[in-house]
């Protein structure tokens, strides 16, 4: 078997004392896109977090055959991105800026035009909307690892606040990059995108419930038992 | 070439403030007698402009460290620590601080480097309003120990006096200003590198992380170089306040919010307004002069209450 892109083994991460991330593992291949979904609170950020080694975590993890928690801030940013479910900035910077600040102005630019921005340029951040913003930042995230090939994208919810359209385009952004060689990890609570995904992990409570390709993920018990009997409904 | 003609226009104009600057005397304006100019003027003008280049750049360097507009050295505190470790040599040991010209620089650095670690200890992780009320009781906290030590010290009393309300320019000789002109030119042009993680420190620390910074060593060393201009432009002036709020306010309106042109031009513009200031405090009322502190102070008070009204925490 060929090394995963991302794996982690017996994932652990406990914030004062009490454990939101129970001993998770989970195998990622270049070409994959993961949906990581659960219900509110199951620990989905804390994961994505996890991985991207932004918080302090226990158990086994490499990204492209190394631990990110051993590695400095700038090898990293070599070998993943993330962008949060709600990105801030503290500063009212134009939206071509953002290329410049990631250092990857060209890639920038490219990927504002497929996620169709290329005309808000020179618009303030103020001046987007939620979901202008949110692509925006989504753009600084995909140009940040210019080189796709044996890189990890961790995204919590792309989709949130973005329109029907531009919900295409970021999918489709994500299908590109990881054709190029790279892995995608996405936390959603959007199970049709998650249909879509070559590999899906369900969390509750911190703790992996079931992982799979989709159809043997989302079973319908599943979902009646992560999510409760309504939502298979809805599912 | 816009950028280009605006930096000539901008050096033209700080050119022509330095010359009003020198021609400032106490007679109100003229050149004076023989070399007067050059040996009384000059210092006081080089000061000022060092020490307002270290807090237009500290200014824009913490509220970059801190992601908010509102964090000014001299309000959070930093500049009261500095002349708090003045305060505390001038009263434990006043002999020893006029002995080395490093000594009193280093007394206001540790003094300035305290307080930028119990705020940053006691401010992070919190909101804006958090953080700039523990700046507020640090300043007070420090404002009080400085006075406690003056009113102690019969000889500091007056120095520690004007110290406090920013009105130490009109000491400025070449022998006393040296050292802390040095210091603010070495902190100004050492922060200048931090410019781009400053800029992703914009994002929040995950991203700032997630994007390649070392977001713990780029704060230590944003509040160590914020906490050397502050001691190094305090040793010069005194305690003044706003400058350091006005001049990165000022430049990302000119220039952008990215800090590659932010922090000079914060540089630029503190230095501009503090000569300006000193200049019209003293022109405008030769006999007896305002401190460049209360004219900043008129200035930076109101635009204060503007931001902090803008802001929706």
């Amino acid at each position: 078997m060929s090394e995963g892109l991302v794996e982690a083994l017996g994932l652990a991460v406990e914030y004062d004392g009490r454990r939101v991330i129970d001993g998770v593992s989970l195998r990622a291949e270049p070409g994959q896109v993961v949906a990581v979904v659960g219900p509110n609170g199951a620990g989905k950020t804390t994961l994505l977090r996890a991985l991207a080694g932004l918080v302090a975590a226990s158990g086994e993890l490499r990204i492209a055959g190394a631990d990110p928690r051993a590695a400095s801030a700038r090898t990293n940013a070599r070998r993943r991105a993330y962008c949060a479910q709600k990105p801030v900035c503290a500063w009212d910077y134009r939206v071509r800026d953002l290329g410049e600040i990631v250092g990857a102005p060209d890639a920038y630019a490219e990927c504002l035009t497929r996620l169709s921005l290329a005309d808000l340029t020179d618009r303030r951040l103020t001046q987007l909307s939620g979901g202008e913003q949110k692509a925006a930042f989504l753009a600084m995230t995909f140009a940040a690892l210019a080189e796709p090939f044996g890189a990890a994208l961790l995204l919590d919810e792309p989709a949130a606040s973005l329109d029907v359209a531009r919900q295409a385009l970021v999918a489709a952004e994500i299908r590109r990059f990881v054709q190029a060689g790279g892995t995608a990890i996405v936390a959603t609570h959007d199970l049709s995108f998650a249909r879509s995904c070559d590999l899906v992990v369900v969390l509750a409570e911190g703790r992996l419930t079931a992982a799979g390709d989709p159809s043997t993920a989302l079973t319908p018990d599943v979902i009646a038992a992560t999510w409760g009997a309504s939502a298979q409904a809805e599912a | 070439m816009t950028a280009t003609r605006a930096t000539l226009a901008g050096l033209a104009g700080l050119a022509a403030l330095v010359a009003l600057a020198l021609s400032v005397g106490a007679q109100g304006f003229g050149w004076g007698d023989g070399g007067a100019w050059a040996l009384l003027r000059a210092p006081r003008v080089l000061a000022a402009l060092a020490a307002g280049l270290a807090l237009g750049v500290g200014g824009a360097a913490q509220q970059g460290v801190f992601r908010n507009p509102l964090a000014d050295p001299g309000l959070t505190g930093v500049f009261g620590g500095a002349l708090f470790g003045i305060a505390l040599l001038l009263g434990v040991a006043p002999e020893a601080a006029w002995q080395r010209a490093w000594c009193l620089p280093a007394a206001a650095f540790a003094g300035a480097l305290g307080t930028s670690a119990l705020l940053v200890f006691c401010g992070r992780g919190g909101s804006s309003a958090r953080l700039l009320l523990t700046g507020l009781g640090l300043n007070a906290l420090t404002a009080a120990g400085t006075l406690v030590i003056a009113s102690r010290s019969g000889e500091s009393r007056e120095l520690l006096t004007n110290g406090a309300y920013g009105d130490w320019l009109g000491m400025a000789t070449f022998e006393l200003t040296w050292l802390p002109i040095l210091l603010c030119l070495a902190a100004t042009l050492l922060l200048l590198p931090s410019a781009r993680a400053l800029d992703l420190l914009a994002f929040g620390e995950d991203a700032a992380r997630g994007f390649g910074i070392d977001v713990s060593g780029a704060r230590r060393d944003a509040v160590l170089l914020t906490a050397l201009a502050a001691a190094a432009a305090t040793c010069l002036v005194g305690q003044v306040a706003f400058i350091g709020l006005l001049a990165p306010h000022l430049a990302r309106r000119i220039v952008g919010p990215r800090h590659a042109w932010a922090l000079p031009g914060s540089a630029f513009l503190g230095a501009a307004l503090l000569l300006g200031a000193d200049t019209l405090g003293r022109g405008l009322w030769p006999q007896a002069p305002l401190s460049a502190a209360a004219v900043t102070a008129v200035l930076g008070a109101p635009l204060f209450i503007w931001i902090a009204r803008g802001r929706h925490e």
